[in-house]
């Protein structure tokens, strides 16, 4: 098993989650998704545009708190 | 800070989208719960095809939805910059131009789904996006997220 994959007993619970959520109407699936806490940096500024994917991957890695996970995994 | 997006406002995004004749489609953790992945997200993240016509009517629909967008930021937009992020507006979106592991918007637009009139990325090109992102938080859900693509696929057989 590779780091960070499922046991048997999360996949189950997932299936578990997969299916209860498969019954629950789109609007309540979105209600329950969509949340909003304050982003440090990112929150910060009304309006950003990158040339490239490759400039705004960086920028996220140079200017983001690690803690948030947008660098780049190791 | 902008009130969370709710199903309201993924209605509102896919009529004035449509009105404008905007060729998008939802792609990113968004997406996949649009398609009944239950996880959390922040905002949401819509793929835009990238030319000037569409950048134009993206231009016409983000306006009529309330998002302040200058003269020269409706330019990047016009011109298809890979990636704007818009914290200007009645909720936060994410507009991706040339999102990381897929070729085309056309070969994204060919395997898309709609659910609900939403047009949403298959969960393989949501996942083969997040597989060259590699960003932390992406290495983190892929594990789960391919399992729902397994799910969603036996679940539409």
């Amino acid at each position: 098993m590779e780091p960070g994959e499922p046991d048997e007993a999360e996949r189950l619970e997932w299936a578990a989650e997969f299916e209860a959520a498969a019954r629950r109407p789109l609007r309540t699936r979105l209600r329950y998704a969509f949340i909003h806490t304050y982003k440090p940096v990112l929150d910060d500024a009304p309006y950003r545009s990158f040339d490239t994917m490759a400039q705004y991957r960086a920028w996220c890695a140079r200017e983001l708190p690690n803690w948030l996970g947008y660098g780049p995994a190791v | 800070m902008a009130p969370r997006f709710e199903y309201a406002q993924a209605e509102e995004v896919r009529d004035a989208f449509a009105r404008h004749a905007v060729r998008y489609l939802f792609i990113g953790k968004s997406g996949a719960i649009l398609l009944g992945y239950p996880d959390t997200t922040q905002d949401a993240d819509l793929f835009l095809e990238k030319s000037e016509s569409n950048g134009s009517a993206a231009v016409g629909a983000l306006r009529e939805l309330g998002f302040a967008l200058t003269e020269p930021q409706a330019d990047e937009i016009r011109r298809g910059k890979d990636f704007v992020q818009l914290r200007n507006g009645p909720f936060d979106l994410d507009l991706v131009f040339a999102p990381d592991g897929i070729e085309t918007f056309e070969s994204a637009w060919t395997r898309r789904v709609e659910v609900e009139g939403f047009p949403v990325c298959h969960p393989d090109d949501i996942i083969r996006s997040k597989e060259a992102a590699n960003r932390v938080k992406d290495r983190e859900s892929l594990p789960r997220l391919r399992a729902f693509r397994e799910y969603w696929v036996r679940r539409r057989r």
